[in-house]
């Protein structure tokens, strides 16, 4: 096996109470390298072995055993050296939440101590009986009674884990009480503040009565080649000291800087994306976030970045002793989206989301769909039970998220997603969402590229899966205009492209500020002993994507569903620098899909044989 | 040419560094002198912190934005009255780097 991998997969069957172990597969690795590309692979054969019984895509319940869940890292997780290598992915053949597939990327040091403790990769499938949990330390793995820890939120359980494993590398990701109850943007937690958010996993893995997977160990990821890798990692991380971004902003400051910037440029959604300007963006700012509430940074395994955020609310009805964040995004869902102007208010939501296991964003996008149906009358009173659901209303943001994770109240129509919420009350149309998965923090009507990459990202409305605010806003790797829609279809497929990569070597997307193609090649070769340049890592990439939008289009999502809300293909921008804009989508797509190799939404038989891909 | 009069806000750690965070100052409707005049307010560093070692081009991993428009973005500078200048230090743009 080539170096870079601990070789081994633990597959569980919760139907059955077994735990079996199996090999990497050395031709699938040097393919689809680990991660969220060796994770596609193995669930594009569960599609097909189903299909093979009768079972189509569409009879998969995503609450049911027969969904099946991958935690996966990458040849570079876990290895000293290798930039910022303390993450791992997770994926559901399909989440409840969309009904596609479900993906999700997690820091923290979870990642790292799955394959310190023998494996590379955890597959579950079937679900049990009685609440369980996954115990893997020093290579050995057991299934073991989780009933105590039933109803427990996040950190409880977290740290009872931890205790009984002991050990200096161990981690827990688990699901709290949202998981449990089936809250649809559900999310898996690790070391108590990090998460795997989107797209409901954390209601699958509560599906299976699987209440958390803990890891230990110390074992040590081979590399093939280390005083190669010890050069080209040192040149790679002096690259990231000396990055304004890496090596200055985000540890100032963390992602939450981002608020006033994408303010300024008028996309910055305000009240359900109603407008891109936010008169309230300081209130809820990095630099206030800094002023008065953080405590300390904090960093995920091997990171030189440490963007995370440690605070505390000290004192008022939104107090907290400790907690992490809230991240740009977490800040603009429960902050802007919500207009909740009262920062120590979004701090204590997303805490909430934390200790309960909620996505924030779709957490807090649901609570303004849900605010702008209010407050247009949509909403029987009767329904909301009291909850004064209005733009502004801290108690009410606060307290939506634990009658969400709980459904208790109006939270059980909260705990749908925005989609099915607003499908419910007869407005589908202010579901702020993508293929079902709510759009994060940036308008493109001011920001149009990444309008492109939310209508064609494989899981939904996502940011991270092709980042283009880096060009359009921050001018990195070069500037470009970001109300201009030409020209965008290329930078959508290359972040598209270069952002699976990353997923399925496994480590932080942050990296990409300051480092390249050429670097990853470079550093994966000299761990595996494989001889990549940037143009194989890249089409590594390309076909990772692909292959998961065959997946896409197998659940029944094509063209048509490459959209985007009406709100922002009809609306013009009210105010701002990009007021009159509307997204002119239809022209980026054509050029897009003619870059993919694309008909329809759909890869051409053509372009999936140029990409080795055997469906 | 006439005076005009706009808003300078500073962003993230020039906050700290220039002890301001909002001011308004008066310039002759182009970019280079409404920085130097904020420089009289700020101190002549400030100069520095916008533009490159020859003070003939604004710093490429600044963010610098007139009415929320980044200046790489536009074909003509120009400053208008009641215009909005934002100011953010190279710590949201870094190096351009090759994909």
């Amino acid at each position: 096996m080539s170096k870079g991998y601990m070789g081994k997969i633990l597959r569980a069957d919760l139907s059955a109470g077994t735990l079996k172990i199996e090999p990497i597969s050395e031709d699938v690795a040097k393919k689809y390298l680990g991660g969220k590309g060796y994770a596609v692979h193995l669930l594009y054969r569960y599609l097909k072995e189903y299909g093979s019984k009768g079972i189509s895509p569409a009879d998969i319940n995503p609450l049911g055993p027969e969904n099946v869940l991958i935690f996966s890292t990458g040849p570079g997780t876990g290895v000293p050296g290798f930039p910022c290598s303390g993450r791992y992915h997770v994926m559901a053949l399909r989440s409840p939440l969309t009904g596609s597939i479900g993906s999700a990327n997690s820091g923290g040091e979870w990642g790292p101590y799955l394959k310190f403790s023998g494996f590379d990769a955890v597959v579950v499938e079937g679900a049990s009986e009685k609440p369980v949990y996954i115990s893997i330390v020093e290579g050995e793995a057991e299934l073991r009674d989780a009933s105590a820890l039933w109803g427990k939120n996040v950190f409880d359980t977290t740290r009872i884990l931890k205790r009984k494993a002991g050990g200096k590398n161990t981690s827990v990701a688990c699901i709290g009480p949202a998981g449990e109850n089936s809250a649809y943007m559900a999310c898996i937690v690790n070391d108590e503040h990090r998460a795997a958010g989107r797209t409901g996993l954390g209601a699958v893995m509560g599906s299976k009565r699987l209440k958390a997977v803990g890891v230990s160990g110390s074992e040590e990821v081979p590399i093939a080649e280390p005083e190669k890798f010890k050069e080209i990692s040192e040149r790679c991380l002096d690259s990231m000291r000396k990055n304004a971004v890496t090596g200055e902003g985000l540890p100032t400051y963390g992602t939450s800087i981002l608020v006033n910037i994408i303010n300024a440029a008028g996309g910055l959604p305000y009240k359900n994306w109603q407008t891109g300007v936010n008169p309230d963006a300081e209130k809820i700012s990095g630099e206030t976030l800094a002023e008065k509430y953080l405590i300390n940074r904090r960093a995920c395994w091997g990171c030189t970045i440490g963007c995370g955020r440690v605070t505390g609310v000290k004192s008022g009805p939104f107090q907290i002793l400790s907690s992490e964040g809230p991240e740009y995004e977490s800040v603009w869902a429960l902050g802007s989206s919500t207009a909740v102007k009262e920062l120590d208010a979004v701090v204590k939501a997303n805490h909430y989301c934390d200790e309960l296991g909620l996505d924030p964003i779709s957490m807090g996008s649901t609570i303004a769909a849900a605010m702008e149906l209010n407050e247009r009358g949509y909403i029987p009173q009767e329904d909301l039970q009291g909850l004064d659901l209005r733009f502004g209303n801290a108690a009410a943001l606060v307290e939506s998220v634990w009658r969400t994770a709980y459904k208790t109240g109006f939270g059980k129509f909260l705990a749908l997603g925005s989609k099915k919420l607003c499908e419910i009350y007869g407005h589908p149309e202010l579901s702020m969402s993508v293929k079902g998965l709510e759009m994060p923090a940036y308008d493109p009507r001011a920001i149009k590229g990444i309008g492109l990459n939310y209508a064609t990202s494989n899981r939904g409305g996502c940011h991270v899966t092709g980042y283009t605010v880096s060009p359009e806003v921050l001018g990195i790797p070069e500037k470009i205009d970001p109300l201009k829609p030409e020209g965008k279809a290329k930078w959508v497929k290359i972040f598209q492209d270069f952002t699976c990569v990353v997923n399925s070597t496994v480590n932080c997307l942050f990296t990409t500020f300051a480092l390249t193609a050429r670097d990853y090649a470079e550093l994966l070769s000299a761990v595996t002993g494989w001889d990549l340049d940037e143009d194989e890592i890249m089409r590594i990439g390309e076909r990772i994507y692909n292959l998961e939008r065959v997946m896409v289009n197998k659940y029944g999502f094509n063209g048509k569903d490459d959209t985007l809300p009406s709100r922002l293909l009809k609306e013009t921008m009210p105010e701002g620098p990009a007021k009159g804009q509307i997204v002119e989508l239809e022209v980026m797509k054509d050029e897009y899909y003619k870059l993919r190799g694309w008909t329809d939404g759909a890869p051409t038989p053509e372009k999936l044989r140029e990409l080795e891909i055997e469906i | 040419m006439a005076k005009v009069s706009a808003r300078v806000m500073l962003f993230a750690t020039l906050r700290r560094k220039y002890g301001a965070k909002d001011l308004i100052v008066e310039c002759n409707g182009t970019l280079p002198d409404l920085i130097e005049n904020v420089s009289k307010i700020l101190g002549e560093s400030f100069i520095d912190e916008v533009y490159d070692k020859n003070r003939d081009r604004v710093k490429e991993n600044i963010i610098l934005m007139i009415n929320g428009r980044n200046v790489r973005d536009m074909e003509k500078i120009e400053i208008r009255d009641g215009d909005a200048i934002a100011i953010f230090p190279p710590i949201a743009g870094g190096q351009p780097q090759r994909k």
